[in-house]
């Protein structure tokens, strides 16, 4: 027989569990499982920040002025390499440019922003001739006759820098200077007299040398009023061209007629290639030897020795050894670079991981059955992205350092496809003569201002990426 | 090259148990030491062997467009060429015992080589030598001169001078300072061994890198040492600063500086191949340059493997000096990949 307090007890629990029964009733249950709101008064609460580490790393990089400011100059320098051969009056960067009418080479032509040579008022008359392979340029010239040396003209007035002369039947002026070498009689001012040159003399039209030092210029169509037999006369002031192009060569051409603007440019897209790719290339090997090197324990002391031996021979010798046996060609070369590249890389990550694979979070994650893919890549790797992407921005300009130095001892590319190796390599030749240091200088510059700008954000970089720098 | 200094080896530094000298487990190590060094050496060896015998045979002929099969033949046969590998690699290393590196085949027809690199070889040595000294002489006071003056002049103009030989390829630096160096000494741009004004630019030249990696790693050094504690005691006893700086930091920052020895060689010794055909200086680096050119097989196969000699050696010197200067390294325990 159940006492009265087992009845009363066994009341109450029926009584309570018809109450919470009713209540579960009114819940729906998805509604117990939804994600709270972000509350920021509950977070701060717990010691909430929103610090993000990416965020913290662009903010002190930015900080850096000088890292920001050539960051910009790279970033134009790397849209301008890419699109400079489609910009207008680019000239290909292999073309061998010819003078149109005397189909001679235009080669070692100075670096000048214009083709402009001298300007010629309205109403100039000049000898004009359609230019063959220019459409719609004429060459000009105010030459009207040509001396041979030792012919005899008279000199009908006297000039300290232009004679008028007559010879045959044409009237025309002569330059009168140290080069004509005039033969003049005691008083020149008595004229006329009977001279000669010991030089072939040009005779002009005007008291004005309208031609480039004795080849013809150029001009077009539009300013000219062409006349019968060969004459023209200037219809507004015009510019007179030593190309028949308003395109001018801006760092000048090499000693066979390659625009150094266009060289320069497809060099440094060349250059940039192989460090951009050499540089991805270290990366995957050196990422993928490393971890291996770093977690599988087994293969630790096997790849220690092996790096040991790679180690001990420097770089230059692998480098100077892959080219020299290989085909010379941009492959060899972008080979031969990352076969010695990724070594940095590697034992870098795999002294990284040898020391974070055994944190407490990564034990955990191993006990809860995380597969060993899985951890690498989502617990150890995002570690290391800062590092890996300093090592990578170092390695382009070592990339393009060593295109140099093998391009310099004879083993880089051909001079078709031109890089900032071959480039320096062909003005190296030149250093002799002063005027055409400018082949080596544009692309010296250049490439300066690459690598400089690659070494100095990729420590800014590392710097920032650095917690200890952090706000 | 100039990546090679990234990661370059640190001798792992670590506290040890007994502060005895020279001892057993030195001696332990060095002779460890030594026998990697042979075993590196001979893979070398083996490595450029196997790999320069993938060469087209024109390498190892004066004429080869000129010469009949016969005569190619009798000349492969001659030059045990058509032996197998293993057998011409054994025949090589029984003759570089007795210092035989082979015969020319190019570019000093039928000479032999070790004659050729006995010649070649003591002005590149000189030239090393006096490079590294002046190295030394530039590096460590502007090295010391950035870390007194944190921020002031020196350290600017240091930090300029280090961004700019670290990132600017060797090469066209090089060409620079032959072009305005020799017009600004007056003299021509080729290299006479008996003018000594000549000496000063390649020296100097070759001296550059590793003036910039001096300075930078004392630099470095000197700047952790000045924030330790004894360095602020010292300040705080009133000990002139001048005094701290010579007696206390300097001192301590120079030992780990010894490590960087092997690496300032490598960087010597692919230096001196720039500047030596630079400046048509008679040296293993022109020379080099030059067999490449010529395209002589067994020329670049000998120079090739003396310059990894030097490096090896180099290496192993830096390991051992380490070890005598700086007895808290340990010879016992190796962490890792060094």
């Amino acid at each position: 027989m159940a006492s009265f307090k087992d009845i009363k007890s066994r009341k109450l629990e029926a009584a309570a569990s018809a109450q919470i029964q009713k209540e579960l009733d009114a819940v729906n249950e998805d509604e117990l499982f939804v994600l709270a709101e972000y509350d920021e008064t509950a977070a701060e609460k717990t010691g909430y920040s929103n610090y993000s580490y990416w965020r913290s790393t662009l903010q002190v990089f930015f900080k850096n002025r000088t890292a920001v400011f050539l960051l910009f100059v790279l970033a134009a320098l790397l849209i301008f390499t890419v699109i400079q051969p489609y910009l207008p009056g680019q000239y290909p960067a292999n073309l061998i440019n010819n003078n149109p009418q005397t189909g001679k080479q235009l080669s070692n032509l100075a670096p000048s922003l214009t083709t402009v040579l001298v300007t010629a008022p309205e109403g100039t008359a000049l000898t004009a001739e359609p230019v063959k392979n220019a459409e719609g340029w004429y060459s000009v010239t105010n030459v009207v006759d040509s001396l041979k040396a030792r012919t005899k003209f008279d000199i009908v007035e006297y000039g300290e820098e232009w004679c008028r002369v007559e010879y045959k039947d044409v009237t025309g002026y002569v330059k009168n200077n140290f080069q004509t070498k005039l033969k003049l009689p005691e008083d020149p001012t008595a004229v006329p007299y009977e001279s000669r040159s010991n030089f072939k003399l040009d005779i002009f039209s005007t008291p004005e040398d309208y031609t480039n030092n004795g080849t013809a210029l150029y001009v077009p169509e539009q300013l000219l009023t062409i006349g019968e037999d060969g004459t023209a006369v200037t219809n507004a002031e015009a510019e007179l061209r030593i190309l028949p192009s308003e395109n001018a060569f801006w760092f000048g051409t090499n000693n066979i007629g390659q625009d150094l603007w266009a060289r320069v440019w497809s060099g440094t897209r060349t250059s940039l290639m192989i460090g951009f790719i050499v540089a991805i290339v270290e990366a995957i090997i050196g990422i993928t030897v490393g971890v291996l090197w770093g977690y599988v324990r087994k293969l630790d002391r096997i790849l220690t020795e092996v790096y040991n031996v790679i180690d001990n021979i420097p770089n230059t010798i692998i480098l100077i050894l892959i080219s020299y046996i290989l085909k010379p060609g941009l492959r060899t070369l972008i080979f031969a670079m990352c076969l010695t590249g990724w070594l940095g890389m590697a034992r870098f990550i795999r002294n990284q991981i040898v020391i974070i694979r055994d944190r407490d979070y990564n034990l955990a994650s191993r006990c809860l059955g995380t597969t060993t893919p899985r951890i690498i890549v989502k617990n150890l790797l995002p570690y290391l992205v800062s590092v890996i992407m300093l090592r990578m921005a170092l390695s382009i300009p070592g990339a393009i350092g060593s295109e140099v130095f093998i391009t310099y001892i004879g083993l880089g590319l051909p001079v078709d496809i031109p890089s900032l190796g071959n480039l320096i390599n062909e003005g190296r030749k030149l250093i002799t003569s002063e005027a055409l240091r400018y082949q080596l200088i544009f692309p010296a510059i250049v490439l300066s201002i690459v690598t400089i700008s690659f070494y100095i954000i990729g420590n800014a970089f590392a710097d920032a990426a650095d917690p200890k720098n952090h706000v | 090259m100039m990546n090679y200094i990234a990661g370059r080896r640190m001798a792992s530094i670590r506290k040890r148990g007994s502060g005895r000298g020279f001892d057993n487990s030195m001696l332990k190590y060095c002779v460890k030491r030594l026998a990697s060094s042979i075993i590196t050496l001979l893979i070398i060896i083996t490595v450029v062997f196997v790999l320069l015998r993938q060469m087209p045979i024109e390498g190892y002929f004066d004429n080869f467009e000129k010469a009949d099969q016969a005569t190619i033949n009798a000349k492969l046969e001659q030059l045990g060429l058509n032996d197998p590998i293993p057998v011409q690699l054994f025949n090589f290393l029984k003759n570089l015992l007795k210092g035989d590196l082979g015969t020319s085949a190019r570019y000093s027809v039928g000479a032999p080589i070790a004659q050729i690199i006995a010649k070649k070889a003591p002005v590149s040595i000189k030239l090393g030598v006096l490079s590294m000294a002046l190295a030394l002489i530039m590096g460590i006071p502007l090295g010391a001169a950035m870390a007194r003056g944190k921020g002031r002049f020196w350290d600017k103009f240091g930090t300029v001078f280090i961004v700019f030989i670290n990132a600017v390829p060797a090469a066209v630096y090089h060409i620079f300072i032959q072009m305005y160096g020799t017009s600004f000494l007056g003299i021509s741009m080729l290299f006479d061994e008996a003018n000594l004004v000549t000496w000063i630019l390649p020296v100097f030249s070759m001296a550059l890198g590793n003036t910039a990696y001096y300075a930078m790693w004392l630099r470095r050094y000197m700047v952790d040492e000045m924030n330790k504690d004894y360095v602020r005691l010292a300040r705080a006893k009133g000990v002139d600063s001048r005094k701290i700086m010579m007696r206390h930091v300097f001192r301590n920052a120079f030992v780990p500086m010894i490590q960087y020895i092997p690496t300032s060689l490598l960087y010597t010794v692919s230096g001196s191949i720039y500047i030596e055909s630079l400046y048509s200086i008679p040296g293993m680096g022109g020379l080099l340059v030059d067999v490449i050119g010529r395209q002589d097989n067994p020329m670049v196969q000998a120079i090739v493997i003396m310059y990894s000699c030097i490096g090896i050696v180099g290496l192993l010197l830096g390991d051992l000096l380490m070890g005598m200067i700086d007895p808290r390294i340990s010879f016992v325990k190796k962490e890792g990949a060094r």
